[in-house]
């Protein structure tokens, strides 16, 4: 899970060009929307495609993002799960 | 500013492509992460505007919020449009067997987003609007400026010249116009040509 978290956290910062982050400044149980990162709405559009480009995983709700995308161990929990990739 | 390198004098900066933009970023704002969501025309223009309102004593507090006015709008010009924005989007989903376009990318496909990136940072609320011409004219942006101070609530458009043809071809020269000071069209037209004239100096 380490390995995934740390993995995770390196291609957020690529896909969503968060140059100034490195991925130990990223907390993992921290919001990642609204406080915590800041991320936005076109943020979470691109975390979908990363979902599914990375991981095989097609979030048929995109409404389910909201809690899916809560935190870094949340998703990556929900990675672990339903990974097909 | 242009292509990567300063035209005025000031401290060292990286020159080229983005790594020049990036510098002054990191010197003369520096507290706007979502600058590096940006593409090469946002950044430009973002960044040109940034230095315009130093200039102007206007410069925001690290995390200040500023107030919103309507007052003010953004109106810029340009040819090469999202061109590079767009570019970069058509390679992105060129791969069939790897075909996942991305909203970040396609956000930026529209030139107008590059004055409503200064219009959130500023919160501006008055007009916003980039038009693309075949080639800077000046009689045609003093026109289109004078007509956008018509209303009787707009006082001031922060404008100009922001123009990205790729990463490392670029250009970008803003003003502040204000309705006060009562230009006619021959004299914004003037005004825009030495503007713009810098550029090629």
């Amino acid at each position: 899970m380490e390995e995934l978290i740390l993995k995770l956290k390196e291609e957020i910062i690529e896909v969503l060009n968060l140059e100034d982050i490195k991925p130990e400044d990223i907390d993992n149980d921290a919001p990642l929307f609204g406080e915590g990162l800041g991320l936005d709405s076109i943020d979470a559009l691109e975390l979908i495609v990363l979902m599914e480009k990375n991981y095989g995983i097609k979030l048929q709700d995109p409404s389910k993002g909201k809690e899916i995308f809560k935190s870094i161990n949340v998703m990556a929990e929900y990675i672990t799960a339903n990974r097909t990739k | 500013m242009a292509n990567g390198s300063p035209l005025t004098g000031g401290p060292h900066l990286e020159t080229g492509g983005t790594a020049f933009l990036s510098d002054l970023y990191h010197r003369f704002v520096g507290d706007y992460p979502k600058f590096f969501k940006m593409d090469t025309l946002g950044k430009l223009g973002f960044l040109a505007a940034e230095l315009l309102l130093k200039i102007r004593s206007e410069s925001l507090n690290a995390g200040e919020v500023p107030a919103p006015r309507e007052d003010r709008g953004v109106v810029l010009f340009g040819r090469h449009s999202s061109l590079r924005a767009d570019t970069h989007f058509q390679a992105s989903i060129q791969d069939r067997g790897n075909f996942f376009p991305s909203p970040s990318v396609f956000v930026y496909t529209l030139p107008n987003v590059t004055a409503g990136e200064i219009s959130i940072r500023r919160k501006y609320t008055g007009e916003s609007a980039y038009f693309v011409l075949e080639a800077f004219d000046a009689r045609i942006m003093a026109r289109q400026l004078l007509a956008c101070l018509q209303d009787e609530v707009t006082q001031s458009l922060l404008t100009g010249w922001v123009d990205c043809r790729d990463d490392e071809h670029y250009e970008a020269a803003v003003m502040m116009l204000e309705k006060s000071a009562a230009w006619t069209e021959d004299e914004l037209a003037e005004q825009l040509n030495t503007m713009f004239n810098q550029l090629n100096n």
